[in-house]
């Protein structure tokens, strides 16, 4: 998507499980939770790199929560998708489905 | 927090990888990730979890995730700047053609601007030095004429000083002092003249002139004492003056004692004001009571405000103070202005200060400016069209991994390395040349190397230098695309246009700066060979000093048997620096309300003769003193003025005498060019005359020699002294004449760099050019063909030059002469001749490379490849 808010469909599936996991998204917890419901597999740097890539467009914002024994000390990073993120979603949803909406009734009919 | 299970932990080489790439912004939430991620695969099996662990850690190796390196490494930088100065040191030894063509331009610039910058700082520094300058204010008088002129003049009403005094709670101390005077010193057998004032006692005070022995607060009292210069302290004194000087008596003009209570400081070049003595103005005001009234002013004077003190109102309060104190008798208003402004702008039009000196201030800055631009155009030009040289070298330097920064810096490192190495040439060259500027300027600057003030300016020229010079090719030769570079000559960057337009721009500056130059040269050689309405030459003036003025019947009489000596004469002042003017003229049917100012002259017989003034109408003074002294001349202006068809015979009354017109004088300029020439009576007067004229024969040495004889005989106490009114006249130009003589030395540096760069850009074309020209000659072009090919395009820079500068100078130059109230016409034949002798050099220096360029061998030129 070249247009208004550019979101690759990879970053796309990312910011919506963050909506989805609302208040509990963190690394692991989005990458499980995106095996788990579209199964598909996701690398932990992919994901990485896709979460970065949000927050730097403005998607995203993230902070700090506390940390447990079982990350070795380290605290978890929680994300939020912000208004802009909410934005980008609804734009990439409406054109999907002014798309839809414009095929005509015969064009999925398959012999 | 400790690890629940210390024997399960995530493997630790990944995970020192993992630390050293990534971005430590995100680190924490990663391994955090990553050890969540290894615990719970750990829980099926442990190896496995340690393998993905690691996968997962090369996966997380990819931008976005690793942190930035630096771009550089910081460590090379120095090395890379010896790099770009041994570069730099190559290039500028193998070309040493071009290379001497862009220190000449870069030098002689430099060495003018320096000069130049010395000039403005020692004009800008002129009575800066008293420590209330910022408070300390001047009085100024303006004499508003009923025709709506304004006289400003320096000579306040004496009373001014009490009135400020005691009614002015803003003022903190005053002073007033008299014009210039000049007196005989004796202290037994030593004798001087010396310049110097009558002062108030606050002078010390409002001044910061510095007191080296003596009380401040007792000098200039109201007895007979003196405060000297420490120069005239010497004089007197001996080296021990500092001991010896105090209490001791000098004698002034063989009349009056003195007691020395005080020894200043003398001024020095600082200041604007230059006196060896001061004596209280009580002993000035004793003898000329006239001193102290509103009606006339004798005294400069200055008072400096209390810190904080409202300006604004005191200025308002001050300005009606004569016309109040004259029961609004004289329209007088009175006018303030900073003490240390006075000296750069002292020239005042209808009551306010319009300019002075500071216009040559700023003539002369810009033409600094210019001077090191035009430097600095050279060396870009010669950059940038040799920037084909230098192509492979650039684009080798990029494959190996130059920023474009880098490259930049290259040039810049070049660029004020030129500069570093012309400024330090230059300055030399300023210190050699220095005492002749002092000659020419008629300063006395030194360069004081201790001065951190002089080490900063040259470091800001080299830095200014350096940038502006090097720029242009840091942009534009850095911007090389590394595979045309490589492929071999290239196209030269920047387009001929931008290095045309800079090439119009020198010749544009030349050509200004040479019209500039003609037209001060031509205005000063009017002002001083103009016909003055008298004859200046083989005119000696002697003031009648001593017993000389008692004894002034002989005296005259003794002049007048030397055989070299044609006419003699007496008059109150010089005819050509009038001192004495009155508002008071009276005649019949003078409208009321007509308020002018008349210089008024007081002579002796023999006085229209003496000058070879004309006498236009009516008769000259004849000898008979008692009919005489009943009689006027008048000058036209004058005669204008009053409105009598024929005013021989009409009655005048000035200074409470009426008596007749006897006759018209043709007008003579009796004050500077820059004023309209001033209505005048001439008095006859025995009394007030104390100058003698003297009209010698064309052997002067003779003459000078007899009448030093008979002066010596008459008054053998004063040393003699005398003057040449021609030598007067042109003195009083000598601002203009070392302002002009600097405009045209520095014009005629501007065209010799504004040639050198011509120089250095034909040649280079001529360089470029080789082969074609060797194919054109092959095929039977002639050399006169080949020079004009290689001629025409400056030529062409040239005229439009020429067609830019020429309204400007013509617009800047009617503004200069505006000031004159007489000046030449400025006509088109002084644009033409001016552009003509640019244009003459400037192809002279081109067609010097092309004529070269064309006469070499094609066999020569066309062989090598």
């Amino acid at each position: 998507m070249t247009s208004k808010y550019s979101l690759g469909e990879f970053e796309e599936v990312v910011l919506l499980t963050v909506a989805v996991l609302h208040g509990n998204a963190y690394g692991i917890a989005i990458k499980e939770d995106i095996e788990l419901r579209l199964k598909r597999n996701v690398s932990v740097g992919a994901m990485r790199t896709a979460l970065r890539r949000l927050e730097d467009k403005g998607f995203l914002e993230s902070e700090f929560g506390e940390a447990t024994a079982v990350r070795g000390g380290k605290r978890k990073r929680f994300h939020k998708v912000t208004p802009l993120g909410k934005k980008a979603l609804d734009y990439v949803m409406n054109s999907r489905r002014k798309l839809w909406d414009a095929i005509p009734a015969t064009a999925f009919q398959f012999k | 927090m400790r690890d629940p299970s210390p024997d399960i932990k995530p493997p630790q080489l990944p995970l020192k990888v993992l630390r050293w790439f990534c971005d430590p912004e995100l680190l924490e939430d990663i391994e955090g990730d990553l050890s969540e991620l290894f615990h719970s695969r750990a829980s099926k099996s442990i190896y496995r979890a340690k393998l993905l662990y690691a996968r997962d850690v090369l996966q997380l190796f990819r931008p976005g995730v690793i942190k930035k390196f630096g771009r550089f490494n910081p460590v090379n930088n120095i090395d890379m700047l010896f790099n770009h100065i041994r570069t730099a040191v190559r290039q500028a030894g193998k070309y040493k053609g071009y290379t001497a063509i862009n220190i000449a331009g870069l030098v002689v610039g430099l060495a003018s601007c320096m000069l130049i910058l010395l000039w403005v700082a020692d004009e800008t520094s002129k009575d800066q030095f008293h420590e209330k300058s910022d408070r300390l204010y001047q009085v100024w008088r303006n004499l508003v004429q009923s025709n709506g002129d304004v006289q400003t003049t320096w000579g306040i009403p004496f009373p001014l000083e009490h009135v400020l005094l005691t009614q002015y709670p803003e003022v903190e101390a005053v002073t007033s002092y008299t014009w210039e005077m000049e007196y005989m010193f004796r202290q037994e057998e030593i004798s001087s003249f010396e310049k110097g004032h009558f002062a108030t006692p606050g002078f010390f005070d409002v001044f910061s002139y510095r007191l080296i022995v003596g009380d401040p607060k007792k000098v200039l009292v109201d007895g007979p004492t003196i405060v000297i210069s420490d120069r005239m302290a010497l004089k007197f004194f001996g080296n021990d003056w500092r001991e010896k000087a105090i209490g001791q008596t000098i004698k002034m003009d063989d009349r009056t004692d003195y007691e020395v209570t005080g020894v200043f400081e003398y001024p020095g070049d600082n200041s604007s004001v230059q006196f060896d003595w001061l004596i209280g103005a009580k002993q000035f005001i004793d003898r000329q009571t006239w001193a102290n009234s509103w009606y006339n002013g004798g005294f400069s004077i200055f008072f400096t405000l209390r810190p904080g003190a409202d300006t604004e109102a005191v200025r308002k309060r001050i300005e009606q103070e004569v016309i109040k104190n004259t029961n609004k008798e004289s329209n007088e208003p009175l006018y303030l202005q900073l003490f240390s402004e006075n000296y750069l702008h002292g020239t005042f039009e209808n009551g306010i200060p319009v300019g002075g000196r500071i216009q040559y201030v700023r003539i002369l800055s810009a033409i600094a400016i210019f001077l090191l631009l035009l430097a600095s155009i050279n060396f870009m030009n010669l950059a940038t069209a040799r920037s084909s040289l230098r192509a492979r070298e650039i684009g080798v330097r990029k494959v190996m991994g130059a920023q474009r920064s880098t490259l930049s810096q290259q040039f810049f490192t070049e660029a004020t390395l030129y500069a570093v190495a012309s400024t330090v040439v230059a300055s030399a060259i300023v210190y050699l040349v220095l005492p002749y500027f002092n000659m020419l300027t008629g300063k006395s600057i030194h360069i004081r190397f201790s001065d951190p003030m002089v080490w900063l300016t040259l470091g800001g020229m080299i830095m200014l230098t350096g940038m502006l010079s090097g720029a242009y090719p840091a942009i534009m030769l850095s911007s090389f695309s590394v595979a045309k570079s490589l492929k071999g000559r290239t196209k030269q960057v920047g387009g001929n246009y931008f290095r045309h337009a800079l090439v119009t721009f020198q010749f544009a500056i030349s050509i200004f700066l040479i019209s500039g130059t003609f037209i001060i040269s031509k205005q000063l050689a009017y002002i001083l060979n103009k016909d003055i309405g008298l004859l200046r030459d083989n005119l000696v003036s002697i003031d009648l000093t001593g017993t000389l003025y008692d004894k002034k019947e002989v005296y005259m009489n003794s002049l007048r048997g030397i055989p070299e000596v044609k006419d003699v004469t007496l008059s109150s002042a010089s005819p050509i620096n009038l001192d004495m003017s009155t508002g008071g003229a009276t005649w019949p049917g003078k409208d009321p309300n007509m308020v002018i100012e008349i210089n008024v002259l007081s002579v002796n017989e023999n006085f229209v003769k003496t000058m070879g003034m004309k006498i236009v109408k009516g008769e000259d003074f004849s000898n008979a003193f008692l009919r005489d002294s009943a009689r006027f001349l008048i000058n036209e202006v004058l005669a204008d003025i009053l409105g009598f068809d024929d005013p021989v015979g009409k009655e005048l009354t000035v200074w409470g005498t009426t008596g007749t017109i006897a006759g018209v004088v043709g007008n003579f300029h009796m004050a500077s060019m820059y004023d309209p020439i001033a209505p005048l009576i001439i008095r006859y007067s025995r009394v007030d005359a104390g100058t003698a004229f003297v009209r010698i024969n064309a052997n002067t040495y003779d003459a000078l020699t007899s009448i030093e004889r008979v002066t010596k005989d008459i008054n053998p106490a004063f040393p003699f002294r005398y003057e040449f009114l021609d030598e007067d006249f042109a003195r009083q130009y000598r601002g203009e004449r070392s302002v002009s003589s600097l405009v045209k030395i520095f014009a005629g540096v501007s065209i010799f760099i504004a040639c050198l760069g011509l120089l250095g850009l034909s040649s280079f074309s001529a360089d470029q050019r080789s082969k074609e020209i060797g194919v054109r000659k092959v095929h039977g072009a002639s050399v006169s063909s080949l020079v004009l090919l290689l001629s025409k395009q400056y030529a062409k820079l040239m005229i439009i030059a020429f067609i830019i500068a020429t309204p400007l100078s013509y617009f800047y130059m009617r503004r200069w002469l505006g000031d004159f109230a007489y000046r030449i016409d400025m006509n088109v034949a002084l644009f033409i001749v001016a552009g003509v002798v640019t244009f003459a050099i400037g192809a002279l220096t081109v067609s010097y490379r092309s004529y070269s360029a064309a006469l070499a061998n094609p066999v020569k030129t066309l062989k090598e490849e």
